[in-house]
C-alpha cells in the first residue's frame, strides 16, 4: 500500500504555520496530511481585508495573520479545541480531482466520515463547508500551486461563538440566505452535538484513520525536508509583516 | 481611499460575501476596494480585476464586460462567485 507523510506540528503560531503551510504546498515534498492546533488567532482569507473583517480595536491580543487561500476568517479561541488539518496532494482527476468542488467534497470526505462516525449527521455543503443538521462545524479553503492543491480546514470540537461575534464585523447579507435569524443558529460543535467532551488526540486518530481509508493510503510520520524548511524560512517574513496582513 | 469612511456595497453570492467600497468621480469608477470570502483562483488575479476597473463608466453592462474580460484573460475560476456577483456589490456601493 502506498505510504504518504503525515505531520503533526502541535501548538504553533499561525504564522509559523502558515509558512509551513505555503511550503509544504511548493516544496519538494509528496502527499501530505498534518494537523496543528493554533494558538489564540484569527487568519484572515485571501481577499479580506482585516479592518473591514475586524474590529481591530477589540482584537490586541490575537495574533493575526493572513492565509494564500481564498475563504472566510478562521478565528480559534484560547480554548484550543480546534482540529486544523491541511493536506497536499497532487492533482489527478482520482484522488484529487481538477474540480474544484468535487476536490473540496474529496478531502470534506475525511471530516464527513469522521462525524458519521461519532454517529452524527454530517454532510457536504458546497461550496467548501461541512455541516450536520444542516449548522456549519468544518469551514475549508483550497488553493493551487502548480498541478497540487492544499486544502486546509478545521473541525471544532468547542467554540467561543459569543468571543467571534465581539471582534467580527459580520453584515446580516452574510446568513440571511441561509434562513436563519443569527448566525448562532448557524454554527454548532462537536463537544455539543455529543453533549460531552471528546479526547482531541482521539478524534484526530479517528480522521487519520478515515483519511488512510478514503485515500487507500497509509500515513507515515514524517517531518518536513530541508527543501521545505529553506522554504519556511523564506515565507516567513510575509506571514510577520504588516504589508501582506494589513494590506 | 480610506474605506473605513466609505459605505460598502455588500452583496452574497453563493461562493461568498462580496464588500466593494468605491470612489466615484463624474460617473467614472477612480478607486475600488474588495474585501470577502468567496474563492478565486488564481487569486493575484483579483488585483487585475480591481486595476482594470479603475476608468470604467459606473454603469452596470460596462462593469459586468470589463470584469468578464479579465476573467477570460486572467482564467479565472471562482466557484458559486461570477462576474454578474462583482458587478452587483459595485452597483449596491454606488447606491450606498
Amino acid at each position: 500500500m502506498e505510504q504518504w507523510r503525515f505531520i503533526d506540528f502541535g501548538l504553533v503560531d499561525i504564522r509559523d504555520m502558515m509558512a509551513m503551510d505555503e511550503a509544504i504546498l511548493k516544496g519538494d515534498g509528496d502527499n501530505t496530511f498534518f494537523f496543528w492546533t493554533p494558538k489564540k488567532s484569527i487568519i484572515l482569507g485571501f481577499f479580506q481585508k482585516a479592518e473591514v473583517e475586524l474590529d481591530l480595536s477589540k482584537c490586541k491580543d490575537y495574533t493575526i495573520t493572513r492565509r494564500i487561500s481564498g475563504g472566510g476568517i478562521a478565528f480559534s479561541d484560547d480554548r484550543c479545541r480546534q482540529i486544523n488539518y491541511g493536506v497536499v496532494g497532487t492533482i489527478d482527476n482520482d484522488l484529487f480531482p481538477l474540480d474544484i468542488i468535487e476536490s473540496y467534497k474529496q478531502v470534506c470526505g475525511v471530516l464527513i466520515d469522521t462525524l458519521v462516525h461519532y454517529g452524527l449527521n454530517a454532510a457536504f455543503r458546497p461550496i467548501n463547508d461541512v455541516t450536520v443538521d444542516n449548522k456549519k462545524i468544518s469551514g475549508n479553503a483550497q488553493t493551487r500551486w502548480e498541478g497540487k492543491l492544499l486544502q486546509n480546514g478545521t473541525l471544532l470540537l468547542d467554540f467561543d461563538i459569543e468571543e467571534m461575534l465581539r471582534i467580527a464585523n459580520i453584515p446580516k447579507e452574510k446568513f440571511l440566505d441561509k434562513k436563519i435569524a443569527s448566525i448562532r443558529e448557524g454554527l454548532t460543535w462537536l463537544d455539543r452535538e455529543l453533549g460531552e467532551q471528546r479526547d482531541m488526540e482521539e478524534v484526530r486518530n479517528v480522521m487519520k484513520k478515515k483519511f488512510e481509508e478514503r485515500f487507500h493510503v497509509r500515513l507515515k510520520t514524517g517531518t518536513l525536508s530541508s527543501n521545505e524548511k529553506e522554504l519556511t524560512k523564506n515565507f516567513l517574513p510575509k506571514y510577520y509583516s504588516p504589508e501582506w496582513v494589513y494590506r | 481611499m480610506e474605506i473605513l469612511k466609505t459605505k460598502p456595497g455588500i452583496h452574497k453570492a453563493r461562493g461568498g460575501l462580496i464588500r466593494s467600497f468605491v470612489f466615484v468621480e463624474n460617473g467614472i469608477l477612480k478607486d475600488i476596494t474588495i474585501s470577502g470570502d468567496f474563492f478565486l483562483f488564481p487569486e493575484e488575479a483579483i488585483f487585475k480585476i480591481l486595476e482594470n476597473l479603475k476608468g470604467t463608466p459606473v454603469k452596470r453592462e460596462e462593469l459586468l464586460k470589463n470584469i468578464e474580460d479579465t476573467y477570460a484573460k486572467e482564467k479565472i475560476q471562482s466557484p458559486g462567485t461570477a462576474p454578474s456577483d462583482f458587478t452587483e456589490s459595485i452597483m449596491k456601493a454606488l447606491e450606498a
